[in-house]
């Protein structure tokens, strides 16, 4: 079997893995249980510590931010969040891994956890090596343009003229080594044979700035991190990279009807705690961090970033196996752009 | 303009705590740049965490705030103990530190004191006119290759400032420049110089370099004087400038504020290039060039006020661009994100009320400097009498606790102390700490927009088509337009700084040598 057949063959199962975890987390906001929240042994008796390997303005920020206070409005129990941004999330992660497995101390991390494990596999792995308490955020990527462009208009006549530019065209990215967002590049160049600069920016706003500003050509970006342009007209979607049309874009072809057959790969952020951690806490803080996804708080800063587009919620189990499939992809991505995976 | 600015105003000071928390700013800004060791970013890094609880405009209200009193604040300790609060104070030690050792601190200070809120207050009003057209004309025409070539064209002129020699000058720039290349690259994400210690891959934090370079090293190199017996305690006075002594720098005054708005626009260097070519022209400008250094009271005036001018300009930079125009303003950065706000030209499109209270604070913080400094002189020039043996201790743990506040991580302590030691042996050599301190955050600013500018122009920065000479900005005159090759220009303006430097430095080298 090829990696593109590979790819392809895995669309259909990552819908489905997706649409049941819809049905999954519909079933827990509706069963949880108060008397599931009794402490065991007293734990916690004091404030939990967060670690967040990013900033504390980024996506990582703000959903660990919205997170804290949501299980904070469900248990009363407070959560202090300790940045440590740097090294794609690996100061962060080293920092966590180093603290006690006594429950006290959480971890918010992306998919880059798990991505860094597949490419280096002495690299913590957050399905074996932590518990994932839940994911909270489950995201695509598409492909924004501006509203008043006026050399292309859609997905077909953007690639046209991508291809007649003659490798002069640009999108602006976050293209670190091995990232989602550089894979999925390839992806598309490999499946339309387009040549197109890829200009990498590690802050959002010069990102978005320079395609508003005419800077470059087109934005790779999730929708959520540009909703307030979409909201203002300013930028606009031709391309979802997603294996069928969210209803929140219902306008946007995907890349599979566009005639790519990758399988899409998705950003998604969650919350760990140590696997050593003693059972009944871990237990305590599944119900804790699960049942914060259900409050209102939580669902309404989701919906602000069109994480309610797709299922987002993933618990404990849900979580492992979007990480191990995610791991095994990626793998395999490394492997066919000859990277070296250790 | 004026509408914004009073319904800015309004905000401000309709709102009972906004208004506590607009006088805490003023005077937290004034003391923490007035404690030796500790400083605005001090300040400004412990407060950080607890300002995610504010509002935004209250947030980022409260460092412009800072910025302003705490650029001001730093030239007490520059003046009473040759300790400048932070490098853009640096020049005013050159003159304020022998006005104290000569029994003229009161003047000195109080020179300080109304030289920066001129300086300010001016600098606030033409950045109240100028920033939205700025950020309007910017999003269009300033990109990767052209602050790259602002980068190149500040290091150019920053290589003349502190050290010795331009030698010494360039030496120390490098210096900082390769520092703050440790850590991931910006482009592709790989470590360098690192060696496996994973806290370094977040890269050298430019806060504990500037407490060791500045704070740190002062402590030792007064230690060391104590040690050896040549130690002298400043001198206690409390005499303050006549206006007519004052009245007759007016001329260094107006020089001061249009050096200092220029080089605040610059993004990255700010109102430390502003102090040191201001006081650099106020001793070319002087028919008596030897009284510099020996305490004229010129000096002081030339330096305080262009600073502090450059404090609004260099929200330009910020607001406009998104680029920090120093060490606070870069601060100022991360509080904008801690609100899910980005700095850059959309912020005023987002969020022009946030914009407009920011504004009118500045302009009423730089008004406060005159009568809260001149109240708060008196009580500052006690600190003269704190016996250098109980001062010390104090310094160097508040320097500690704002260098591990900076990223919680033990690493930056440990930078904090090496460049303090460092700093002890440059500067004895010579070198600039200023320089290095430019270095290392113009350095990180420059590398990654060398990459993407060199990406956007497709590798080729010298085509006529897309590379600089084809990247032309239209400039609207009243009568018609002209389009300029920005980049291209500030490149050669930094080629001929560097070509003039060292022209210089290999005329002067055989008086050197003697």
């Amino acid at each position: 079997m090829t990696f593109r057949t590979k790819t392809t063959a895995g669309i259909a199962t990552f819908a489905a893995t997706l649409m049941l975890s819809g049905a999954a987390f519909a079933a827990q906001c509706e069963t949880a249980d108060m008397a599931a929240m009794d402490k065991p042994g007293g734990f916690p008796e004091r404030a939990l510590t967060m670690i967040v390997p990013y900033g504390p303005g980024g996506g990582s920020g703000q959903v660990a931010r919205a997170m804290a206070e949501a299980v904070t409005a469900v248990t009363k129990v407070n959560i202090n969040r300790d940045h440590k941004p740097g090294g794609s999330g690996t100061v962060g992660m080293t920092a966590y891994m180093a603290t006690p497995a006594d429950g006290y101390n959480v971890l918010e991390h992306i998919d880059d956890a798990s991505s860094a494990h597949a490419l280096d596999s002495s690299k913590p792995n957050p399905a074996e090596d932590l518990i994932p308490l839940v994911t909270s955020q489950v995201t695509f990527s598409q492909v924004y343009i501006r509203t008043n462009e006026t050399r292309f208009t859609d997905w077909k006549s953007f690639v046209a003229w991508v291809k007649a530019q003659g490798g002069k065209a640009s999108i602006a990215n976050v293209s670190k080594e091995g990232s989602m967002e550089r894979v999925s590049m390839k992806f598309i160049t490999d499946a339309t044979g387009m040549e197109i600069q890829q200009i990498s920016f590690d802050k959002g706003a010069p990102r978005y700035g320079a395609l508003l500003g005419g800077q470059v050509d087109a934005l790779f970006e999730q929708p959520g991190d540009v909703r307030k342009f979409l909201d203002a007209k300013k930028f606009k979607p031709i391309l979802t990279i997603f294996s069928e049309r969210p209803a929140a874009f219902p306008d946007t072809p995907t890349h599979v009807e566009e005639g790519m057959s990758f399988a899409p790969l998705v950003r998604f952020r969650g919350f760990y705690v140590h696997a050593k951690a003693p059972a009944d806490r871990v237990k305590w803080l599944q119900n804790a961090f699960q049942r914060a996804y259900c409050h209102d708080s939580y669902v309404a800063y989701n919906k602000s970033k069109f994480m309610d587009a797709i299922p987002s919620y993933r618990d404990t189990a849900g979580s492992k196996e979007l990480i191990t499939k995610t791991i095994g992809q990626y793998r395999e991505v490394y492997k066919a752009m000859g990277l070296k995976v250790k | 303009m004026i509408d914004n600015f009073l319904a800015g105003t309004q905000a401000l000071f309709s709102d009972p705590f906004t208004i506590f928390i607009f006088i805490c700013a003023v005077i937290g800004g004034m003391l923490f740049g007035a404690i030796p060791g500790v400083s605005m970013l001090t300040l400004a890094a412990i407060i950080l965490p607890f300002t995610g609880a504010l509002e935004p405009a209250q947030a980022i209200m409260l460092f412009a705030v800072i910025y302003c009193t705490g650029t001001y604040g730093g030239a007490i300790t520059a003046i009473l103990f040759n300790i400048p609060g932070s490098a853009e104070n640096a020049p005013t030690a050159f003159d304020g530190y022998p006005m104290t050792q000569n029994g003229q601190a009161g003047k000195a200070v109080g020179s300080a004191v109304l030289c920066s809120a001129i300086g300010g207050v001016a600098s606030a009003l033409v950045m109240m006119a100028a920033t939205e057209p700025i950020a309007n004309w910017a999003i269009s025409n300033i990109a990767a290759p052209e602050i790259f070539a602002l980068v190149f064209f500040g290091l150019a002129v920053a290589s003349s400032v502190g050290g010795n020699t331009i030698w010494k000058g360039w030496l120390s720039v490098i210096l900082g420049v390769m520092i703050g290349t440790v850590g991931q690259d910006p482009i592709d994400g790989v470590n360098r110089y690192t060696f496996d210690f994973v806290d370094l891959a977040a890269g050298i934090a430019f806060v504990p370099v500037i407490l060791g370079l500045f704070a740190v090293s002062e402590v030792f190199t007064q230690a060391e004087k104590k040690a050896v017996g040549t130690y002298n305690a400043p001198k206690f006075s409390l005499n303050f400038p006549k206006f007519a002594e004052l009245w007759r720098e007016k001329v260094a005054v107006l020089r001061s504020i249009l050096i200092g708005f220029f080089c605040g626009i610059l993004p990255g260097i700010g109102a430390t290039l502003a102090a040191f070519m201001s006081y650099g022209e106020a001793v070319r400008w002087s028919k008596n060039k030897e009284e510099f250094g020996r305490g004229k009271l010129e000096g002081v005036i030339s330096s305080e006020t262009a600073n502090n001018a450059a404090t609004g300009a260099a929200m330009i930079p910020l607001l406009a661009l998104g680029l920090p125009g120093g060490a606070l303003t870069a601060i100022m950065v991360a509080a904008f994100e801690m609100h899910d706000l980005e700095p850059g030209p959309l912020v005023f499109w987002n969020s022009p009320d946030l914009i407009w209270v920011v504004f009118a604070a500045m302009f009423w913080a730089n008004l406060s400097i005159l009568f809260i400094g001149l109240l708060e002189t008196k009580t500052i020039l006690y600190l003269l009498k704190i016996p250098f043996q109980f001062l010390a201790p104090l310094i160097l743990l508040l320097a500690t606790v704002g260098a591990y506040l900076t990223r919680g991580l033990v690493l930056d302590v440990l930078v904090m102390f090496t460049a303090g030691i460092v700093g002890f042996l440059l500067r004895r050599s010579g070198y600039s700490m200023a320089g290095l301190v430019l270095g290392v955050i113009l350095g990180k600013v420059g590398e990654g927009n060398y990459a993407r500018g060199m990406q956007m122009m497709h590798f080729e920065p010298f085509s006529v088509s897309t590379g600089y000479f084809g990247r032309l900005a239209p400039i609207d005159l009243a009568f018609t337009t002209i389009y300029l090759p920005i980049g291209l220009l500030l490149l050669i303006g930094g080629l001929i700084t560097l070509a003039a430097s060292v022209w210089a430095a290999l005329r002067a080298r055989p008086s050197q040598m003697s």
